[in-house]
């Protein structure tokens, strides 16, 4: 045996030896469940070892696919469930007694574990071997992600009722996960992605602390069972700095807070997603690179790397990825795994005065905003009364103000933009994933048929312990895992709770909030607001909605904002609203122009439904309706039939030029 | 001023409008907020014709002001107590909320609604937002010239105010009773004293009591700084189950508690208002400040405003002068255009 080098890392005995690469997941799931296992297997087959299961939105809001607001939604960004005869599908074949399943689901966790638990309770799998995560991270649902359903006290009561389920019953469940990653996308710097996560973890840890269920060591292991979903973005070495910063706030923050004596259970765990935010509708193909580069920032480095990882494709711009593009991407992490000699050195950065110096600086950041939110009253005071919320949208108008202005370059969107266009979206689908139309039907006839062979009167039973439990404040496990093994659907468990917890809107962020552009555009639109307001006698008014269960809300905030920067008066009330209710606001507001932002790929639908509504009102062609968002090139003709004057996608960066051509279809508009 | 009748586009709205179809209502609202020329005549003759068909127009547009700290869930407490007021179906309720507008763009982002359960298909409830083109005051002209509309149509107008700082205090001369909320030990009641704005409300609502031991400090302590202020005469003894006698209010409108009670409040100022003949102060409260304040106060406040904005003391002045020639005009359209076209005549002159 020879003396180890510092260039090398032993095994136990002492050998030269490499790490294990991270874990490579795939989020997947889509259509319905039968179409979703066939993808599972298929993805099992090849290797992968654990799941990584998207819902529907409905799923994810709480609603069963025969509910009208679940409509436009079933199966388009995810797999629908309704009842456990859907769970039992969607794991056809597949032992759960084996597979590490990670789901990505908040507002509805309870309800999705307790159908997974329900699952192996009637295959006889014992219950303690079940392994995987819940997402159930509900402070940045509020924050950027838009799947919550109960107000801010009452969701964390449900995590940590999770926790104390699971700690006995299922060790090996991570009930929940707390998510940086949506915070970034949503606009947070390295310091607030840092410090809102941070003061996630302790708002659950302090609930748990406070319900008191636990002894020593048990909290011990609770704390260990903590992990996270962080994003990593293009200014990679600062990401960089900025895991080697959790890491060690994390490891303080065990010790001084929660006194975890055993540093096993004060280890930093951490998935990745890399940024998306980032990634470009113009010259899709360079996302590539910016997704290897993202990359980078999370694997260099020993001390900071991700257990697990996930990548966004090179068409995130355009649609959900199709296989092909997820198989491009899963290439690259394997590549950088087995082909390069990344995995055989001991941290490479240990010791560089610049990174010490960079880490240093984020860790004393972080800690001081993570203490100016607890002397505020914590992290559920900093939801509600909306001072995180619009911290995320100040950052995202300044990076749209430095984007717009040129100081923030982005390649082949603000800098070299002319190219060769790409030979990928020339594909005869233009790169563009699409869920068919008719799968819904299936996910529908099959709740039918299980709510026909059911037992009314077990799940009536059973939905009245489950209310009754949640007015007492207990457990809402059992009662939960009752209802599930009934037959009881996502919609019902919901509306139980909903109608005993209330249901919370969070603030929007954007009061108050500017831009800091001045360009030529912003004088030409000021201009045209000026004339409109000669001749009709007030500023123009602009309804911003976003309708359906989308929660892609920047987009909104940017415009709202944008617009109020220009000169409009901007009605936004935030995310999750019904068709109707914002013709009925548009109308009672005398909106000028109604603007509606969709992302989540139900745009069809919604802009029928919209249109309907107008028409009810005798207000169609009476008000100019413009859309944005996700709108994929093929849809656009038969969107403008219906009526749209204009759409927007992610390409339109110029805010001002995009109040620049409202203007002009607001004018020419009155002009008729 | 002449009196054009009106034509048969213009009655057709009206005559909708007054079914509280919600589109004409609110293409009438935006005339009435319309400040460009040509449009003041259309509001006289519609004005005039209301008046002349009293039977058409059933409305009783009592209002009601809140005003408050931003925040203090002004826009919240709105919300649920119009779902209350709402339930039977007897009550038509207009709401008009004002924020902020932007100094430097005079854009502004109007979120009142993000509380509201709004934009529903319920008639009898209309909800719009105004921004607060940085007027003073805390509501606005246009505040003003909607509600002269809407009192024919609705029998209650509620107005939401841009939070209270400074001099934001016109919400008095609007409304039938103020509220003022509060928020619970934010030490709000010692700031409101000192600003002597205590003077306005006529009844005080400390909302964000989701707790009962909440609800009750906050009403010992506010009910010690009035007694303190002398301000009002307080009735009843220091008392919690008697808190509403002294027009004091604890609700959560977050845990829906005390919203059920100062609906009820709110109904009774309603009746009383409905025939101003039958008015009784004491109905309402003995010692309560409220004064059924006359459309004609503020009309006259109104005019001085407008008056003041467009030609400042120099304006004023003139107006005073006029004060018996106005009196004699009937309408607000015609007051204005009056008093504007005697002070542009004095301004030729000079
Ligand atoms: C950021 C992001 C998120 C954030 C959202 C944060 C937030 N609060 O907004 C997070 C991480 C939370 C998120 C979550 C999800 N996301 Co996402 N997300 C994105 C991403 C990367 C960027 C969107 C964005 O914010 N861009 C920045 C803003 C400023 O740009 P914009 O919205 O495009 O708006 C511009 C224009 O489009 C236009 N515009 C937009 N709206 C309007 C309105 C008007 C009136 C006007 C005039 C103009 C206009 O002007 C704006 C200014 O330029 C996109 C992919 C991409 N690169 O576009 C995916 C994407 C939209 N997400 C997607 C999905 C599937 C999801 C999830 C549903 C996944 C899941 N199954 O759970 C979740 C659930 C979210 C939910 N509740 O609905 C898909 C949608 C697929 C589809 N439509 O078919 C996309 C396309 C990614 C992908 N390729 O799969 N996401
Ligand atoms: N705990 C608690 N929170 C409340 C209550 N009422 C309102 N809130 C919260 O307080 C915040 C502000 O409420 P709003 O109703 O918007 O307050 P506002 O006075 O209308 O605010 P501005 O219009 O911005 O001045 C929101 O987060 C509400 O959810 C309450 O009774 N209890
Ligand atoms: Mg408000």
């Amino acid at each position: 045996m020879t003396e180890p080098q510092k260039h090398q890392i032993t095994d136990k005995d002492g050998n030269a030896t490499k790490d294990r690469p991270w874990i490579f997941r795939t989020y997947a799931g889509h259509t319905n469940v039968r179409k979703s296992n066939e993808l599972y297997r298929n993805n099992l087959a090849k290797g992968q070892t654990g799941l990584s299961i998207a819902f529907d939105l409905a799923t994810q809001c709480g609603y069963s696919s025969d509910e009208d607001i679940a409509k436009p939604e079933i199966g388009k960004v995810g797999v629908p469930i309704n009842t456990l005869d859907d769970f039992a599908i969607l794991f056809d074949n597949i032992d759960i007694a084996e597979v590490n399943t990670s789901m990505t689901i908040n507002g509805t966790s309870m309800w999705l574990l307790s159908l997974y638990v329900a699952l192996a309770e009637e295959r006889g799998v014992p219950i303690e071997k079940l392994q995987g995560t819940t997402q159930n991270d509900l402070i940045k649902e509020f924050l950027a992600r838009g799947t919550y359903v109960f107000p801010p006290e009452e969701s964390i009561k449900l995590i940590v009722d999770m926790y104390e389920f699971c700690l006995t019953n299922v060790p090996k469940w991570n009930p929940s996960n707390v998510c940086s990653y949506h915070l970034q996308e949503a606009g947070a710097t390295p310091v607030k992605e840092l410090a809102y996560s941070l003061v996630t973890a302790i708002t659950v840890l302090d609930a748990i602390k406070e319900r008191n269920c636990f002894d020593e060591e048990e909290f011990e292991r609770c704390v260990g069972r903590v992990s996270f979903f962080v994003n990593a973005g293009m200014r990679f070495i600062e990401e960089m700095c900025k895991m080697r910063a959790f890491t060690q706030l994390w490891d303080e923050i065990c010790i001084e807070r929660y006194k975890v004596k055993n540093p096993k259970y004060r280890r930093f765990r951490y998935g990745i997603q890399v940024n998306s935010l980032g990634l470009t509708e113009e010259q899709p193909e360079n996302n590539a690179w910016r997704i290897l580069i993202e990359t980078l920032g999370v694997t260099l480095s020993r001390d900071a790397r991700c257990r697990a990882l996930q990548l966004p494709a090179w068409n995130e711009a355009l649609s959900l990825p199709r296989p092909w593009d997820q198989q491009w991407s899963l290439r690259l992490q394997q590549i950088l795994a087995y082909e390069t000699d990344l995995l055989e050195y001991p941290d490479l950065f240990d010791g560089s005065p610049v990174i010490e110096s960079k880490v240093n600086d984020l860790k004393e950041q972080a800690n001081a905003e993570i203490q100016k939110i607890m002397d505020a009253g914590g992290g559920v005071e900093a939801i509600k009364n909306g001072y995180m919320k619009s911290q995320l949208v100040v950052s995202q108008a300044d990076r749209m103000s430095k984007i717009n202005s040129g100081e923030h370059i982005v390649v082949g969107k603000n800098r070299w933009t002319d190219g060769i266009e790409s030979p990928l979206v020339r594909d005869s689908d233009g790169g563009v994933f699409k869920v068919d139309p008719e799968s819904a039907a299936e996910t529908v006839s099959a709740l039918a048929a299980t709510k026909a062979n059911r037992d009314d009167a077990k799940v009536a039973e059973c939905l009245k312990t489950l209310r009754e439990t949640a007015i007492k404040g207990d457990n809402m496990m059992l009662a939960s895992i009752a209802c599930a093994k009934a037959r009881v659907s996502t919609g019902e468990w919901t509306a139980t709770l909903r109608d005993v917890y209330g249901e919370y809107r969070p603030p929007t962020g954007v009061e108050g909030q500017s831009l800091s552009i001045e360009n030529e555009t912003l004088d030409t639109v000021r201009e045209k607001i000026k004339t409109f307001m000669d001749t009709r006698g007030h500023r123009p008014r602009i309804v911003v909605g976003k309708p359906g269960l989308d929660g892609h809300s920047n987009g909104a905030e940017m415009i709202s904002v944008a617009a109020r920067h220009a000169g409009f008066d901007v009605i936004y009330f935030g995310i999750r609203l019904s068709a109707t209710d914002i013709v009925q606001s548009a109308i009672e507001e005398d909106a000028d122009v109604i603007g509606i932002s969709l992302l989540s790929g139900s745009h069809n639908e919604i802009m029928d439904q919209l249109f309907e509504e107008l028409d009810a009102e005798g207000a169609k062609g009476k008000v100019p309706v413009v859309l944005g968002g996700i709108i994929p090139q093929a849809d656009a003709e038969a969107l403008k039939e219906k009526g749209v004057s204009a759409i927007f996608t992610p390409k339109d960066y110029d805010l001002m030029e995009v109040m620049n051509r409202i203007m002009d279809i607001i004018l020419a508009h009155d002009a008729e | 001023m002449q009196t054009n009748p009106l034509n048969e586009n213009q009655l057709n709205q009206l005559n909708q409008a007054a079914e509280l179809k919600k589109l004409p209502i609110a293409k009438l609202i935006s005339l009435f907020e319309n400040r460009s020329e040509g449009t003041a005549q259309q509001r006289h003759d519609i004005i005039h014709h209301i008046n002349n068909n009293p039977k058409m127009f059933t409305g009783k547009g009592v209002t009601i002001g809140f005003t408050g700290t931003p925040g203090a869930g002004k826009s919240s407490l709105i919300a649920e107590l119009c779902k209350t007021l709402t339930k039977n179906n007897d009550l038509r309720i207009a709401v008009l909320a004002i924020d902020p507008s932007s100094q430097s763009s005079g854009g502004a982002i109007l979120g009142d609604r993000t509380r509201m359960h709004s934009g529903s298909k319920n008639r009898n409830l209309f909800f719009r937002s105004q921004a607060s083109n940085l007027e003073l005051g805390g509501i606005t002209h246009n505040t003003f010239q909607a509600t002269r509309l809407l009192r024919y149509l609705f029998d209650l107008i509620i107005i939401e105010t841009v939070g209270i700082g400074q001099n934001e205090i016109d919400i008095q001369y609007m409304s039938d009773h103020t509220f003022l909320l509060m928020q619970p030990l934010a030490g709000d009641q010692i700031q409101f004293m000192k600003a002597g704005i205590m003077e306005i409300p006529d009844s005080f609502v400390v909302n964000k009591c989701d707790e009962e031991r909440l609800a009750r400090t906050s009403y010992h302590m506010l009910r010690a700084s009035l007694k303190q202020s002398k301000l009002i005469i307080l009735n009843a003894k220091d008392n919690f189950e008697n808190a509403a006698k002294d027009n004091i209010f604890l609700t959560s409108a977050t845990k829906n508690k005390g919203i059920q009670e100062l609906a009820e409040f709110i109904r009774s100022i309603q009746r009383n208002h409905l025939n101003e003949d039958d008015f009784n102060e004491n109905n309402l409260n003995e010692n309560s400040q409220s004064k059924g304040k006359k459309p004609k106060d503020i009309e006259s406040f109104y005019l001085q405003k407008a008056i003041q904005e467009l030609y400042g003391k120099f304006g004023l002045g003139i107006l005073s002068q006029k004060h018996d020639s106005l009196k004699q005009l009937s309408g607000y359209e015609e007051k204005i255009a009056f008093a504007t076209t005697a002070i542009e005549q004095q301004i030729l002159r000079r």
